[in-house]
């Protein structure tokens, strides 16, 4: 199997991207798919995106638009380098948590809570999971 | 606005040792950080991100890692509320989940 990432040695370091035309697709869209729900526009994420940090009280809203800040930054991040060949380690850890965050937003959305739930989910939501997990676990291998 | 009376001024009924200790122990309490198990996470994934937000050895990340997906959850950090605060928001903006809780 043809390697996603690959970590580059020597001086400038950072990781490899050698996704084709339908995996940088896939990663361009799910990066916006993150960027909506940042703003409101993916009601179905929304329990993610406000998870409490302590669910005995409501979170501080510092806390969580600085939370918001964040995702939303990496998001940008990834839709802006989605092109590129070439990763830098914060732009790859960008990558990490933007696919992560979407692949946890699409489980909660069709209530995959288990591996009998992913295997009775729509093939087209079977699939995208596991073309996150794919690309998360070889990106993982490289960070 | 008036200024704090002075120290002399002051009679000794007025201090309140009892909500003083109180108060002193809320503030000394410890508190972990926890990460949930989820179904859909690669376990190399989890491992990548506690190494990265606490600093721990790849072996001690998996270690936790195994104990988030046998168990359910781990305490993956414990101290002081506002750096646990701290912590759990970056795990959450790296996708995993985690809240924060008084320790046992």
């Amino acid at each position: 199997m043809a390697r996603l990432f690959t970590r580059q040695r020597g001086a400038g370091g950072g990781i490899l991207v050698h996704l084709n035309e339908l995996g940088r697709s896939l990663v361009l869209d799910t990066a916006q798919r993150v960027a909506a729900a940042e703003r409101g526009e993916e009601p179905a994420w929304a329990a993610l995106l406000a998870s409490p940090v302590d669910p005995s009280r409501a979170d501080d809203p510092i806390v969580t638009l600085g939370r918001q800040r964040d995702m939303a930054s990496n998001a940008e991040l990834v839709v802006l380098t989605v092109a590129e060949d070439h990763l830098s380690d914060a732009e790859a850890w960008a990558w990490l948590s933007t696919l992560q965050v979407a692949l946890r937003g699409l489980a909660d959305e069709h209530a995959v809570t288990d591996d009998d739930a992913l295997s009775a989910a729509p093939p087209d939501v079977r699939e995208r999971v596991q073309s996150l997990q794919t690309l998360l676990f070889a990106l993982a291998s490289c960070l | 606005m008036a200024p704090h009376p002075p120290e002399a001024a002051q009679p000794s009924v007025i201090v309140e040792p009892e909500r003083s200790t109180s108060t002193s122990t809320v503030a000394q309490h410890t508190w972990d950080v926890v990460v949930w198990n989820d179904p859909v996470t690669p376990m190399s994934v989890v491992v990548v991100v506690f190494r990265r937000i606490f600093g721990y050895s790849t072996g001690r990340c998996t270690q936790l890692m195994l104990r988030v997906h046998h168990e359910g959850r781990a305490v993956v950090w414990s101290g002081r509320r506002e750096r646990a605060e701290e912590y759990c928001v970056r795990v959450q903006v790296a996708g995993l989940r985690c809240t924060i809780e008084v320790t046992a």
